[in-house]
């Protein structure tokens, strides 16, 4: 029976790493809990990033290799107000988004995710997302490399910006070009544990965020065919296993209803003491294997009465 | 590896030319999750007890080279890497005494891909540290 594939999101370690963590030591934890995908964050996981050392690139592989891991997402930026007086063109966009595909490919991800700027507070991206993706789809063809916008929180599924990238799709006909969908959009409490750099001016003026915009379920219907890759957001889950903001006893069934069979890349955002990330994804990846064999068993029943 | 903290114990120091105390250095955490465009460090403030000593006169010391206020707003291709720490250089003639000091640093960083409103943000630390001599 097909089934998810479980990845890890260095950004997990965020603050780990640095301090407490090097990049081997991120990625011996990943691979530990049974993960077999890796994503990592370009400027933040690659040395001298964009350009790391031969060395650097084969021993990345090595690693990889040793730990039985396959390179999943890397995440980039298309810093699109990249000084207070000059805003990206399309052609610097591109620029900045094919020199991501490169080292994606020398590092052998599957996809990145060009995070842009924005022009307002529902995240809309800046207009020359659309032209900077257009000139840059020729060489991600090439290079069997998918570009994932994430939508995220406060972003709904059913959104202009989503609708915005889904008419992309549809228009170009590209098969390079895709959603991610960050399992925050489903927070459905308010936050208690944030680990993503609140400040008091973000915890008076962005309320929506932090109490969770609650996009139903359902909703995954609608784009899952857009969709092969998932960040498998989280911010506390409990020592009875109950995660305290994201419904994955809802989430699971839909997904396992959906045939949905890509990587679910876990991203712990919660409380950033040292070390609290490595047991907080250790919970998250039992806790939804133990929802998908449970759907599993209930399905396989039904099979064998039907 | 480095403190937990933005602000590093290690690196708190007076800085010398010619002779002559001009300034002193506070050691700083790269303090977000991915290397930072200096261009989009808007500013990093400096206070010490009741003087706040403003970032334009402030410059950043990064791997060897330093970088001023002006020379940051416009550095699109230097990263400020993750784990890595860098030295902010403050102007104070004859420097601070030794002893331990209350020290507070702003860093106003840009986040292309976050709202207007919060645009820059504001990452704050404060901590006392100690200067040896």
């Amino acid at each position: 029976m097909s089934g998810f594939q479980y990845g890890v999101s260095l950004y997990s370690y965020t603050d780990d790493f640095g301090t407490v963590m090097d990049l081997e030591e991120a990625l011996e934890h990943a691979a530990d809990t049974g993960a077999t995908g890796i994503e990592i964050l370009g400027e933040t996981h690659v040395a001298a990033y964009p350009e790391p050392s031969s060395a650097w690139v084969d021993h990345w592989h090595a690693t990889i290799d040793r730990l039985g891991m396959r390179p999943t997402n890397m995440a980039s930026w298309v810093d699109t107000r990249v000084t207070l007086t000059h805003t990206m063109t399309e052609e610097e966009g591109a620029a900045q988004i094919m020199q991501d595909l490169r080292l994606a490919h020398r590092l052998g991800f599957a996809f990145i995710r060009p995070k842009f700027g924005v022009v307002d507070e529902e995240l809309t991206p800046h207009p020359i997302w659309r032209g900077a993706v257009a000139r840059a789809l020729d060489l991600a063809a090439q290079l069997d490399i998918v570009i994932l916008p994430e939508i995220h929180a406060p972003t709904p599924i059913r959104h202009p910006v989503t609708e915005g990238y889904v008419d992309f799709i549809q228009k170009t006909g590209t098969k390079h070009f895709g959603l991610m969908i960050d399992t925050g959009i489903f927070q459905d409490r308010p936050l208690t544990h944030w680990g993503g750099g609140i400040t008091d001016e973000i915890r008076k003026g962005a309320l929506s965020f932090l109490n969770g915009i609650a996009v139903p379920v359902e909703h995954l219907i609608d784009v899952i065919q857009y969709v092969p890759f998932i960040q498998a957001k989280f911010h506390h889950i409990d020592e009875t296993l109950h995660d305290h903001h994201i419904p994955w006893d809802r989430l699971v069934p839909m997904l396992k209803k959906l045939n949905y069979n890509g990587f679910l890349s876990s991203e712990y955002e919660g409380e950033r003491a040292p070390w609290v990330a490595i047991e907080q994804v250790r919970r998250q990846h039992c806790l939804i294997r133990k929802l998908e064999a449970e759907y599993d068993a209930a399905h396989a029943q039904e099979n064998a009465h039907g | 590896m480095a403190e937990r903290t933005t602000i590093q114990s290690s690196g708190f120091a007076n800085v010398s030319h010619e002779g002559t105390i001009t300034g002193f250095r506070v050691r700083l955490r790269q303090p977000n999750y991915r290397g930072l465009r200096l261009s989009l460090i808007e500013g990093i403030d400096v206070t010490v007890g009741d003087t706040t000593y403003p970032a334009e006169s402030n410059c950043l010391m990064l791997d060897g080279a330093a970088y001023t206020h002006a020379q940051m707003a416009e550095e699109i291709a230097t990263r400020w890497p993750v784990g890595v720490c860098a030295d902010v250089h403050v102007p104070a003639p004859g420097g601070l005494q030794p002893g331990v000091h209350d020290v507070a640093v702003t860093l106003r960083l840009r986040h292309p891909y976050f709202p207007p409103q919060f645009q820059p943000v504001f990452v704050r630390d404060q901590r006392h540290i100690t200067i040896i001599r």
